[in-house]
C-alpha cells in the first residue's frame, strides 16, 4: 500500500491561508477493501491558521475504474483530472479543493441534471471520459450582514423624518394669515429662542405677566415643538386663537373674513410679549432673553442748529429700519439714513419749539439684527398703506462696523481682528491645522491663540450677559443672512407674505404657507424688489462671532 | 397600361365630323401626313380579300408600329393615326377566315387597343390570346405592363367563375421572363402575386436580378395578409437558396421561424467560414439551435460553431468594444443623476438612507454597468477589509430589496457565466432568504442568452424551485425562466408544470412559474404548457382573479403563442370559459401576442375598438389591449407611425385605464429609438396630473432612450428629478428611467428587430412584453415587491454594434461607413444604401435606424446585413494601388 501525500499552501486571497493535507491513497496495488471512508476534521489551531485533515481509509474495487475529466472552475481549465469511479464524490471534490482552494462544502460541480452530491454513485451520473465539467464556488467570505443594518427613512416614526428632510414643515394657511405663517417660520429658525422657550414652563408664570401674555407664549412654544416634530403641514389653530386674542387688532374682519395684517406688526408684537414672558423670573436680575438675542442699543446725539444746544440718549430697540429715499439703492445707505432723523421739540433754551437733528449710532449689537425695510408709508390721498416697489439691495454678508459707536468699535476691534486672521488662513496655507472655520459662528479657538492675539480684551456689549461663562463668544459687527420675510403685491394689507430661511444644513428653504420649497443662495439676495416679484420686508441677520 | 391622358388628348379632336378632321390634317407636317396615308393605304390593304396584299399590309403596318413603340412619353404616332380605323379593323377582324393572317391582325389589334379600347373591355389581352404568340417584347414595355394589368383583372374573373387559366400563364410566363429580363422585378413578382403563381420565379431568376428580386419579394411580405406573407418569404428563400446566397437564406428562414429551412442552409453550404457567420445570426437572434453531425461534420468544428451559437464569447466582444470605446470606467448612480446640473432643489443631503431610493440606485447601477463586470456598488475590490462595500450595499437594501440587490450583481456580469457564477457564489451561503432569492435571480441572469454544456444555471438553481420559502422560489424560478428563454427545456418543464398545478403554492409563485414557462416555451405552440396554466387560470379563486399577480397567467400563455397568428385560436377558444373577471383580459392578452410583430391591420383595428368602448365596471382588459396595438403595429415602419397617431387619440379620448397603458405602448413602438414626436408626447405625459399615466410615461422615457445616452431625454429626467424630489414613487420611476437610458453606458440597446429590422428576436419581445404587463400596474408590481420584474429586459438586452472579425475570430479594425439607412426597394440601378454617412474603423456603435457598409474593398463581408459580428474575408482580388 503507498500512500501519498499531497501537501500544498493554499494563500487564499491573502485573506486566510489553508493548509490541506490529503491523505491520498493510491489504490492501484490495494485491492483488499470494498468501501471508502472518509474522515473529514477541521482543527483549528490558532484562530488564523485553520488546518484541515483529510483522512480516507481507501479501500477500493478490485477493479478500479479511472476516468479523466477536465475541470473548467472560473476561467481555469484544469485538464486532466483523474476521477477514481470507486470513491465517492467527495474524494473528487478533495481533489478539487487541492487544485482550486474551494472547500469540499463549497464546490458545485454540474453535471447533466443537476449537482452532483457528495454521495452519489458515478455510474449513475454518467461522467465521461474526456468530459468537461464546470465547478463553481469559492473560497470567498460568506456574505454577512452588518450588525447594525442601516435604518431606512421608511422605517423611522414621523418626527425622525424631519431630520432626513433637512427643513421643518410648512404651516396651514389660515385665511389670510400668511403674514403670520410666514413671521413664526422666522422667528423659528433662532434655536435661541427655542431653547428658551423650552425652558418655559406652564406654571412659572410670574406675577407681573398677564394671562393672554402667558398663553400666547406657550402657544408659540408649542408651535415651534410641533414644527420641529413634524413631517407635514401644521396647523397652527391655537398660536393664531391667543394672538387674537392678545391682540385683538389681528382680529379685523373684512366681508366676513379675517384681513391681512401687517406682518412686521405681528413681528414686532410677538416679540414684545415673548420679551416680556421670556424674563427669567427666579434670578434678581431681569435677564431679558429676547433683548439679549434681538436688543440694539442706539446712543444717539440730538442737536439744535439754532441754539447749539446738544444732549445725548440711549434707548432700545428690536429693529433697524432701513429708511428708502430716491438716493437708496443698497441697504447700508438705508440704515444711514434710517440713523438719522430731524425732530421737532420745544427747546429749553429758545422758549419755543425747534429743529432737532437726531444722529444715531449703534451702542450695543445683538445676536440677531433684525432689519426692516420701511416700504410702507401711510398714503392719505388713497386712506391704504402705500408700498414703495423700489430696488434696495441687500447683502447676503452684512458689516455694521461703521454705523457703531467709537466705544463699540474698540471693543470690535479685537474679535474683528481674529476672524480676519482665521479667514486668511483659511484661505491661505492650512499650516495651522488647529484653527477651524468661523462660518456658524461657534467656533472653538486654540486658547494660544485666543490670548496671544487679543489678550485682555473684555467682553463686548452689555447684550452679552446671557452667554455663559468660560470661553467668551464676541460679536464682530459682521452678520449673516438668516432669514428674509418678504412681501409680494402693493399694499401692506393685501398681497402675499413669504418667509425665507437657512437651514441649519446651509440650504435655504421657502416656506410658502404649507409649503417649503428649497432655493438657491443666488435667488434670495433677488429678492431686493424692484417689480412685482417677492421683496424683501424683514431681514433677519446672525452675528458672526469669535470666541476669544 | 394605357395612359388616359394621351388617350383622352388625342380623341376629343378626332370625335366630330370632317371638318376639324381636316384641319387638323393641314396642321401636319409633310412628314407625318405621308405616314398617315401610308397607314389608311394599309388599313384598305389589310381589307383587301387578296391575302398576299393583306399580308404585305400587315408586316407594313407592324413594322410601322414596332419601330415607332420604343419610346413611350406620348402616344405613338402609328397608333394615333390608327385610332379612327380601330373600329374598322376589329369588324373586319370578325369576317376574316381562321388563318395566320388573322392572328397577323389579333397582333396588331392588341398592340392598338393598348391605347383604344374602352376600359375594362380587357381588349389587348382577348387579341394577344387570339393571336399569334409570338415576341412579347417586340410591341415594347408600355404593352407587356398594359397586357399585365389586365391579365389580373382576367384572372379575378376567371378565378370567381372558376374558368381556365392556362392560356392565361402560357402568357404570364412570357411576361415574367421579360420583365425579369428587362430589370423589371418588381412588376414580375406584382404580376405573379396577382396570379398567386410565384413559383415561377424561381425559374426566372438569375445571378443578376435575384438580389434585387428578393428584396422587393421580402419587403412586400410586410403588406401581405396571411398566409400570402409565408409563400413569399418561401419564394425569397429558395432563390437564395438557388444562388447560394446562404445567410440571406438564413434570414428568411428565422423569420418564418422554420428550423426546417435553417437546417437546410446549414446542409446545404460546405464553407466553415460562412456556418460561422450563420451561427453569429443565429446567436444573435437569440435562438436555441443544436447542430447535428449532419449539417456540420467535423466534430472539432462543430464544436467550435456551437461555441458561437452559444454565445460563449458575447461577453468578450462586448468587452471589447467597450474599451475600444473607452468606457470601461465602472459608473456610479450618481454619475447618472448628475445632480450638480440641478439648481437648488436637489435631494436636501438626505443623512437618512431611503430604501426606496436605495433600490432605485441599485437598478441604475445594474443598469449602467450591465455587462461591464465591474462598478462602483457591488463587485467591491477584493483586497478591502472584510465585508468590503460590497456587504454594505446590497444591506442597505431592504427585505426583497435585497433581492434585487444581489441580482444586479448577475446583471453587471452579463454573459460572463464564469466569473459571474463565481462572484455570485457567495451569496448562496447567506442565511437570509432575500438575498438568496436574488442570488438565484442573478444566476439566471448571467446565463441569460448563454448557453452551456453543463447547464450550470439548471444545476444550481433546480434544487431551489421547491424550497418552502416562497421568495426563494420566485428567484429561482424566474432565474430559469430568464435563462432558459427560448430553450424550450423538457426536465424544466417537468420540473415546474407541478407547481402550477399545486393547490398549496402562493399566487406569486405560480404567477413565476408561469411567466418562466411562457418564456422558456415562447412562440412553440406548446399542449402541454398551455394545459397547465389554463388549469391554473381555472383554479384561481374569485378573489385571486382580481389580483394584479394573476393576470400574468394570461400573458404567459399569450407567450406561448407569440407571434404564431392562428395557432392561437383554439386556445383563445377555451379562454372564452374562463372566468368573466379575466376573460376578456386573456383575450385581449392572447390576440396581441398572437399578433405581435405581423403588423396586421385588421387585428390593430380589432384592438382598437375594444378600446373605443367606455367601460363602467373597472375592467382591465384594456390595458393589454392597448399594449397589443402597439405589439402588433411595431413590426413596420408605416404601420408604427399609424400606430403612434391613433395612440395620440387614444389619449385624448381614452378613459384612464387607457392613458396609463398608453405611453408604454409607445415606449414598445419606440424602444431604443428616440423619436422627438413621441418624446415630446411623453414628456407632456409625464406631467400628467394621474400620477399613473405620469409613471408610465417617465418608464417610457427611459425605455425610447435605452442605451442612447440621449442629452434630451436625460436632461428632461434629470429636471424630472428635481419635479418629483417629493413624490416618492415617481422619484424612483424617474431614476429607473435615467439608468434605462443610459443602459450598458449606451453600448446596449433593447430593440427585438435586428438585422435590418427584418427579424423578430421572440425571447426580447417576450421579455419586454412581460416587464410592460407588469408595469400596467405599477403600484403592485414595480413599487411593491416585485420590482425585480425589471430585470426581464435583460432579455432584450443586445450590443448595438458592429463587430468584424477576422477568420480566426478576432476582432478586426476596418473602416466602415454608417449612416441612416435609405430604403432601396424596387429602385433601378445600384443605389446608395445609406446616407449622411460618417466613416469608422470597426468596431462602432449603431443607432437606431443607422446602417453600415464597409468603406473598403480588401475584405469581403460574410454577411449582408452588417450588424453585431460579421466575419470578414480578405478579398483575393484586391489590390492595394487600385
Amino acid at each position: 500500500m503507498t500512500y501519498r501525500i499531497i501537501t500544498r499552501t493554499e494563500k487564499n486571497r491573502g485573506r486566510r491561508r489553508f493548509l490541506g493535507f490529503l491523505l491520498y491513497i493510491n489504490k492501484r496495488k490495494n485491492t483488499d477493501f470494498r468501501r471508502a471512508k472518509i474522515l473529514f476534521l477541521l482543527f483549528k489551531q490558532n484562530k488564523k491558521t485553520p488546518i484541515l485533515y483529510f483522512f480516507f481509509r481507501s479501500i477500493a474495487d478490485s477493479n478500479p475504474i479511472m476516468l479523466t475529466v477536465s475541470v473548467k472552475w472560473q476561467k481555469e481549465v484544469f485538464k486532466s483530472v483523474e476521477i477514481d469511479t470507486s470513491q465517492p464524490p467527495y474524494v473528487f471534490k478533495c481533489q478539487l479543493y487541492d487544485l482550486t482552494g474551494v472547500p469540499p462544502e463549497r464546490q458545485k460541480i454540474m453535471v447533466k441534471g443537476g449537482l452532483l452530491k457528495d454521495d452519489a454513485d458515478w455510474s449513475t451520473v454518467g461522467v465521461k471520459q474526456g468530459q468537461k465539467l464546470m465547478m463553481m464556488g469559492t473560497a470567498d467570505e460568506v456574505v454577512k450582514a452588518p450588525e447594525k443594518g442601516p435604518v431606512f427613512m421608511e422605517d423611522l416614526p414621523e418626527e425622525e423624518q424631519v431630520a432626513s428632510l433637512g427643513h421643518s414643515a410648512g404651516l396651514f394657511n389660515l385665511g389670510n394669515t400668511c403674514y403670520m405663517n410666514s413671521t413664526v417660520q422666522c422667528l423659528h429658525s433662532v434655536p435661541e429662542l427655542k431653547s428658551s422657550l423650552v425652558k418655559y414652563s406652564h406654571s412659572g408664570r410670574s406675577n407681573d405677566l398677564d394671562q393672554t401674555s402667558h398663553m400666547l407664549t406657550v402657544a408659540t412654544r408649542d408651535l415651534f415643538n410641533e414644527l420641529d416634530k413634524s413631517v407635514k403641514p401644521v396647523a397652527p389653530m391655537q398660536f393664531w386663537m391667543v394672538l387674537r386674542k392678545k391682540y385683538p387688532q389681528f382680529s379685523q374682519l373684512h366681508n366676513g373674513v379675517f384681513m391681512q395684517q401687517d406682518a412686521e406688526e405681528c413681528w414686532t408684537q410677538l416679540l414684545y410679549t415673548l420679551s416680556q414672558s421670556l424674563r427669567s423670573p427666579g434670578s434678581s436680575v431681569n435677564v431679558d432673553t429676547v433683548k439679549d438675542l434681538f436688543g440694539i442699543e442706539l446712543a444717539s446725539r440730538i442737536h439744535c442748529q439754532e441754539s447749539g444746544e446738544e444732549s445725548s440718549e440711549t434707548e432700545s430697540t428690536y429693529s433697524l429700519k432701513c429708511h428708502i429715499s430716491q438716493e437708496v439703492n443698497h441697504l447700508h445707505e438705508g440704515l444711514k439714513h434710517g440713523l438719522k432723523s430731524e425732530l421737532e421739540k420745544a427747546s429749553p433754551a429758545l422758549g419755543r419749539s425747534a429743529i432737532y437733528f437726531k444722529e444715531s449710532r449703534i451702542n450695543g449689537l445683538p445676536r440677531y439684527l433684525t432689519i426692516q425695510f420701511v416700504r410702507f408709508f401711510w398714503k392719505r390721498e388713497s386712506n391704504q398703506k402705500a408700498k414703495i416697489l423700489r430696488k434696495v439691495d441687500y447683502p447676503l454678508e452684512l458689516d455694521v462696523y461703521d454705523l457703531c459707536s467709537d466705544e463699540l468699535r474698540k471693543q470690535l476691534e479685537g474679535p474683528r481682528q481674529i476672524l480676519r486672521d482665521e479667514e486668511g488662513k483659511k484661505l491661505g496655507l492650512k499650516a495651522n491645522e488647529k484653527s477651524s472655520s468661523s462660518k456658524d459662528g461657534d467656533v472653538k479657538m486654540t486658547d494660544a491663540e485666543g490670548s496671544s492675539n487679543a489678550g485682555g480684551e473684555s467682553s463686548v456689549a452689555a447684550s452679552q450677559e446671557g452667554v455663559p461663562a468660560g470661553k467668551e463668544t464676541c460679536l464682530t459687527g459682521i452678520y449673516d443672512l438668516v432669514a428674509v420675510l418678504t412681501h409680494k403685491g402693493r399694499s401692506a394689507d393685501s398681497g402675499h407674505y413669504v418667509a425665507w430661511v437657512k437651514q441649519e444644513n446651509g440650504k435655504w428653504i421657502e416656506f410658502d404657507d404649507d409649503n417649503p420649497i428649497p432655493q438657491r443662495e443666488e435667488d434670495i439676495v433677488k429678492l431686493s424688489g424692484g417689480g412685482d416679484w417677492h421683496m424683501a420686508y424683514i431681514c433677519m441677520y446672525k452675528a458672526r462671532t469669535v470666541s476669544m | 397600361m394605357s395612359d388616359p391622358k394621351n388617350d383622352a388628348g388625342t380623341s376629343q379632336p378626332k370625335a366630330p365630323a370632317k371638318d376639324p378632321k381636316k384641319k387638323e390634317e393641314e396642321d401636319l407636317s409633310e412628314e407625318d401626313l405621308a405616314l398617315k396615308q401610308q397607314l389608311e393605304l394599309y388599313v384598305e390593304r389589310v381589307q383587301d380579300s387578296d391575302p398576299g396584299l393583306q399580308k404585305v399590309a400587315l408586316e407594313s403596318m407592324r413594322h410601322e408600329i414596332r419601330t415607332s413603340t420604343s419610346s413611350m412619353t406620348s402616344v405613338p404616332k402609328p397608333l394615333k393615326f390608327l385610332r379612327p380605323h380601330y373600329g374598322t379593323l376589329k369588324t373586319f377582324y370578325e369576317t376574316m377566315p381562321e388563318s395566320d393572317l388573322k392572328k397577323y391582325l389579333a397582333d396588331i389589334l392588341s398592340v392598338l387597343a393598348l391605347t383604344m379600347s374602352a376600359e375594362g373591355e380587357r381588349e389587348s389581352l382577348k387579341y394577344r390570346l387570339l393571336g399569334s404568340e409570338g415576341d412579347i417584347g417586340s410591341w415594347g414595355h408600355e404593352y407587356v405592363r398594359n397586357l399585365a394589368g389586365e391579365i389580373s383583372q382576367e384572372y379575378i374573373k376567371r378565378q370567381s367563375e372558376e374558368a381556365p387559366i392556362e392560356d392565361l400563364m402560357e402568357l404570364v410566363q412570357q411576361i415574367v421572363s421579360f420583365h425579369m429580363k428587362h430589370n423589371a422585378e418588381p412588376e414580375a413578382v406584382d404580376l405573379l402575386m396577382e396570379v398567386e403563381d410565384l413559383d415561377l420565379l424561381v425559374e426566372h431568376v438569375d445571378k443578376t436580378n435575384f438580389k434585387r428580386t428578393c428584396l422587393y419579394l421580402t419587403s412586400a411580405a410586410r403588406y401581405l395578409p396571411g398566409p400570402d406573407d409565408m409563400l413569399v418569404l418561401d419564394i425569397a428563400y429558395t432563390i437564395y437558396l438557388k444562388f447560394e446566397e446562404f445567410a440571406s437564406a438564413l434570414q428568411i428562414a428565422l423569420s418564418l421561424d422554420n428550423m426546417q429551412h435553417v437546417r437546410q442552409v446549414f446542409t446545404s453550404c460546405d464553407n466553415q467560414l460562412k456556418k460561422m457567420q450563420f451561427c453569429y445570426i443565429l446567436a444573435r437572434h437569440g435562438i436555441t439551435f443544436e447542430l447535428d453531425d449532419e449539417m456540420v461534420a467535423d466534430d472539432d468544428d462543430r464544436e467550435a460553431l456551437q461555441d458561437i451559437i452559444n454565445n460563449t464569447k458575447l461577453s468578450e466582444s462586448y468587452l471589447t468594444l467597450a474599451r475600444d470605446i473607452e468606457v470601461m470606467e465602472p459608473k456610479s448612480p450618481e454619475d447618472i443623476y448628475k445632480a450638480h446640473l440641478l439648481d437648488g432643489r436637489a435631494s436636501a443631503g438626505a443623512s437618512v438612507d431611503s430604501a426606496r431610493q436605495n433600490l432605485a440606485a441599485t437598478f441604475v447601477n445594474a443598469f449602467v454597468n450591465a455587462g461591464f463586470g465591474q462598478d462602483k456598488l457591488m463587485t467591491a475590490p477584493a483586497d478591502s477589509s472584510i465585508g468590503g462595500s460590497t456587504g454594505n450595499w446590497l444591506f442597505k437594501n431592504k427585505e426583497h430589496g435585497k433581492t434585487s440587490a444581489a441580482a444586479s450583481l448577475g446583471m453587471i456580469l452579463l454573459w460572463d457565466v464564469d466569473s459571474g457564477l463565481a462572484q455570485i457564489d457567495k451569496y448562496f451561503h447567506s442565511n437570509d432568504n432575500h438575498v438568496i432569492a436574488g442570488a438565484l435571480l442573478g444566476v439566471g441572469i448571467v446565463n441569460c442568452g448563454i448557453k452551456n454544456d453543463c447547464d450550470p444555471a439548471l444545476a444550481l438553481l433546480s434544487e431551489y424551485i421547491s424550497k418552502e420559502d416562497s421568495s426563494v422560489r420566485i428567484g429561482a424560478i424566474m432565474g430559469l425562466g430568464i435563462a432558459y428563454a427560448g430553450a424550450q427545456n423538457e426536465q424544466i418543464r417537468s420540473s415546474l408544470t407541478p407547481i402550477l398545478n399545486d393547490a398549496k403554492a402562493p399566487l406569486d409563485v405560480i404567477a413565476f412559474t408561469a411567466i418562466s414557462l411562457g418564456l422558456i416555451y415562447v412562440g412553440s405552440c406548446n399542449e402541454e404548457v398551455a394545459q397547465a396554466i389554463i388549469f391554473a387560470l381555472m383554479d384561481r379563486s374569485e378573489s385571486e382573479l382580481g389580483e394584479p399577480l394573476t393576470r400574468l397567467l394570461p400573458l404567459a400563455l399569450g407567450l406561448l403563442y407569440l407571434g404564431k397568428q392562428e395557432s392561437v385560436e383554439a386556445t383563445a377558444e377555451v379562454s372564452k370559459t374562463f372566468n368573466e373577471k379575466i376573460r376578456k383580459y386573456c383575450d385581449m392578452t392572447l390576440l396581441s401576442c398572437a399578433y405581435a410583430g405581423t403588423g396586421n391591420v385588421l387585428k390593430v383595428q380589432n384592438l382598437l375598438g375594444h378600446c373605443a368602448q367606455h367601460l363602467e365596471k373597472g375592467e382591465t382588459h384594456q390595458g393589454p389591449a392597448v399594449l397589443g396595438i402597439a405589439m402588433v403595429a411595431m413590426a413596420e415602419e408605416l404601420g408604427l407611425e399609424m400606430s403612434i397617431r391613433s395612440l395620440e387619440h387614444l389619449l385624448q379620448y381614452g378613459e384612464q385605464n387607457i392613458r396609463r397603458a398608453v405611453p408604454l405602448a409607445l415606449g414598445l413602438l419606440c424602444i431604443s429609438n428616440p423619436k422627438v414626436n413621441v418624446m415630446d408626447t411623453l414628456s407632456r405625459l409625464s406631467h400628467d396630473s394621474d400620477s399613473e399615466v405620469a409613471m408610465a410615461a417617465v418608464i417610457s422615457l427611459g425605455l425610447i432612450g435605452a442605451g442612447t445616452n440621449n442629452a434630451r431625454i436625460a436632461g428632461m429626467l434629470r429636471n424630472l428629478s428635481s419635479y418629483y424630489y417629493k413624490d416618492a414613487s415617481l422619484l424612483f420611476c424617474v431614476r429607473i428611467a435615467q439608468g434605462l437610458v443610459h443602459l450598458g453606458k449606451g453600448l446596449l440597446t433593447l430593440n427585438p428587430y435586428h438585422s435590418d429590422r427584418f427579424l423578430l428576436s421572440p425571447t426580447a419581445l417576450a421579455g419586454l412584453v412581460t416587464m410592460l404587463h407588469a408595469c400596467l400596474d405599477m403600484k403592485a408590481m414595480v413599487l411593491g415587491k416585485y420590482h425585480y420584474v425589471l430585470y426581464f429586459i435583460v432579455l432584450a438586452m443586445q450590443p448595438r454594434m458592429l463587430m468584424a472579425v477576422d477568420e480566426n475570430l478576432k476582432p478586426l479594425s476596418v473602416p466602415v461607413r454608417v449612416g441612416q439607412a435609405v430604403d432601396v426597394v424596387g429602385q433601378a440601378g445600384r443605389p446608395k444604401t445609406i446616407t449622411g454617412f460618417q466613416t469608422h474603423s470597426t468596431p462602432v456603435l449603431l443607432a437606431a435606424g443607422d446602417r453600415a457598409e464597409l468603406a473598403t474593398e480588401k475584405y469581403i463581408p460574410l454577411s449582408p446585413i452588417l450588424e453585431g459580428h460579421v466575419i470578414l474575408k480578405e478579398n483575393p482580388e484586391y489590390r492595394e494601388d487600385s
